[in-house]
């Protein structure tokens, strides 16, 4: 016990220096260097919801632009057409993400593994091209979103370690919650767990609210730090390719996995600013390589090879 | 005439539905006979598009050796995808196989960004500027029957080999029993790499097609992934005259479409259509699905 209780003093303390370094980068003074720290946790915090669907809900979802269109979207218009402030879009963004994706699973929650998929994806291409036909939201000239140029690269990088943070915990607290038992429940064996009690309708579609949610309000801050809005890149596929190949290279089904992932990704990406279609490539050539070849990703077979955990969503008895 | 439209946009539906077959088949044969999901099977077809459109303009201006030889590589690239790649992670359940075409398909669609950058491109041919039948209420374009007449033929042919030949019934028993196929002395394995080959094949037709009809992009390979999967969604797969109906209707949705609220809604309906379907038959109008 007392063992116990020291390794998580010391887990406790050395997230909290984390936190604190990180708190500090602005100081450092360098706005390369925390705008790559801002994209890193505006990153993870999409990795974390697209491995909360398909490493632990097991829905495999390519639509997840859907709602990081929807939240730019909202922040856009509620600041540029309303002339309101920008948390009210943000907040706007999350609230209308979370709405569309309790309307469309009706529909989307019949269907079943690869046309789930393939539906979510097609979902978002439609909202493209009707995005591109609405007057309302300027047909595909989009918006210039003037809001964000009054706001500092710092104040925009506090927003992301907050998303970035708060959808680390939001996932942790989760996994170790009776819906992330109920999840893992699901992950073992579906038929079983429905015989023990688990409403998996229901336990799914939480994670898909949650999700949207997350998603929306990440979006809406990755589009205070873009300034730009057009339908054909708030809906793009690039945003869940992204997303998947993190979670991939990162570890499926791990919560360390998106953090590792979206650290790649987003370094690589950088590195390779130039080129931005080399980055894709070698991104793509590494997440096969990696499913061919450690399919639990980075995370998972360090963990496998020498038990190496950070945070454990197991309860320790 | 505008009254006379309508006829025009159900006529032309109707052909663009051949078209949209055969953007089809080859995913719908994966589909049926290994239980796979293609997600790169958009961004092959285009690749087949820039391939043929690098041969005819660079090479050789005779544009059937052109799609001679693309048909060839793609037939060496299915084969070595499916070998190599996929047959690896098949056994491992779907998610796998499917993230690893997706890796396929961003990889296809950047390799072809760098190379030919976002510009359009398109396939020159006179067919484009050609009505076979003009009368006072509808024209036919060359184009679209050549293309409806090519799909035809396609999906015979396809018919024939997986009907009448022996590597035919070797597929049809591996997409019934593999293990039963395996116990009769099919290598399994083997038959998905030649499927893979063949859809390579129509992927390929479908490319020139493609090239000759419409304007392409680097990333227009999406929108004929969700057209190949919308007509194997909608025929029901395994079944080829379910596939020439799915592409039918979906062109039919399209055209339709956008005779009735404009062109800018065009591929809107078409989804719409098809989520539509997607929610109400899951398993496609004809035929029944068979998930592994």
């Amino acid at each position: 016990m007392g063992s116990i209780n020291w390794r998580l003093t010391l887990k406790i303390s050395s997230l909290a220096v984390l936190l604190a370094i990180f708190c500090a980068v602005p100081l450092w003074n360098k706005e390369y260097i925390t705008m790559v720290f801002m994209l890193i946790f505006l990153y993870m915090s999409l990795g974390h919801m697209w491995n909360l669907l398909a490493g632990y809900a097991g829905l495999v979802s390519l639509g997840q632009q859907i709602f990081i269109g929807i939240g730019g979207y909202s922040l856009a218009v509620i600041t540029e057409l309303y002339q309101l402030p920008w948390a009210v879009g943000l907040a706007i963004g999350g609230l209308l993400a979370v709405i569309f994706a309790m309307v469309i699973s009706q529909p989307i929650f019949k269907m079943r593994g690869v046309y789930f998929t393939i539906g979510t994806w097609i979902v978002a291409e439609a909202l493209g091209v009707f995005f591109s036909n609405w007057s309302y939201v300027r047909y595909a000239r989009g918006f210039n979103i003037t809001v964000s140029y009054r706001m500092s690269t710092t104040e925009v990088y506090y927003l992301a370690l907050a998303v970035g943070v708060a959808s680390m915990a939001l996932v942790y607290v989760l996994l170790r919650s009776k819906l992330g038992l109920a999840l893992m429940a699901m992950r073992d064996n579906e038929s079983a767990a429905e015989t023990m009690g688990i409403e998996l309708y229901k336990t799914k579609l939480k994670c898909f609210l949650i999700a949207a949610f997350v998603t929306g309000i990440t979006g809406g801050v990755l589009y205070l730090y873009i300034a730009f809005i057009s339908p054909s890149a708030a809906f793009g596929i690039d945003w869940t390719v992204a997303m998947v190949f993190m979670v991939i290279i990162g570890g499926i089904g791990t919560i360390e996995g998106p953090i590792i992932g979206a650290v790649f990704f987003v370094l690589i990406k950088q590195f390779l600013y130039d080129y931005p279609g080399i980055s894709l490539i070698i991104l793509g050539v590494l997440a096969i390589v990696i499913i061919l070849v450690a399919p639990k990703g980075i995370v998972g077979t360090l963990n496998d090879r020498y038990g190496w955990e950070l945070l454990s969503p197991r309860r320790r008895g | 005439m505008p009254e006379y439209a309508i006829i025009q946009s159900i006529l032309n539906g109707i052909l663009l539905g051949g078209l949209y077959a055969i953007v089809g088949i080859g995913m719908s044969m994966v589909f049926g006979i290994m239980g796979l999901t293609n997600l790169a099977h958009g961004d092959m077809i285009i690749l087949s598009t820039f391939l043929c459109i690098f041969f005819v303009t660079q090479l050789i201006p005779n544009i059937f050796l052109a799609l001679i030889i693309t048909i060839l590589i793609m037939m060496a690239l299915g084969f070595l995808i499916q070998n190599f790649l996929v047959n690896r992670v098949l056994d491992k359940g779907g998610e796998p196989a499917l993230l690893v075409t997706f890796g396929v398909s961003i990889f296809i669609q950047n390799v072809l960004l760098m190379i030919f950058g976002a510009d359009a491109q398109v396939v020159h041919t006179q067919l484009a500027a050609i009505n076979i039948i003009t009368t006072k209420f509808f024209s036919v374009s060359a184009l679209y029957l050549f293309n409806f007449i090519v799909a035809l033929l396609v999906i015979g042919v396809l018919h024939c080999i997986v009907y009448y030949t022996y590597f035919g019934r070797s597929i049809r028993a591996t997409s019934d029993n593999v293990v039963a196929a395996e116990l009769m002395g099919v290598s399994t394995k083997r038959i998905y790499s030649y499927t893979m080959c063949l859809a390579m094949v129509s992927a390929a037709i479908a490319g020139l097609l493609i090239g000759m009809t419409f304007i392409s992009y680097p990333s227009t390979g999406t929108q004929y992934l969700i057209i190949a999967f919308g007509v194997v969604v909608i025929g029901g797969m395994g079944s080829l005259i379910g596939t020439l109906l799915g592409g039918i209707i979906l062109g039919l949705a399209q055209l339709l479409g956008a005779y009735f609220f404009g062109a800018g809604y065009q591929a809107l309906t078409g989804y719409i259509v098809l989520l539509i379907i997607l929610t109400v038959r899951p398993q496609g109008l004809l035929g029944t699905a068979i998930r592994k």
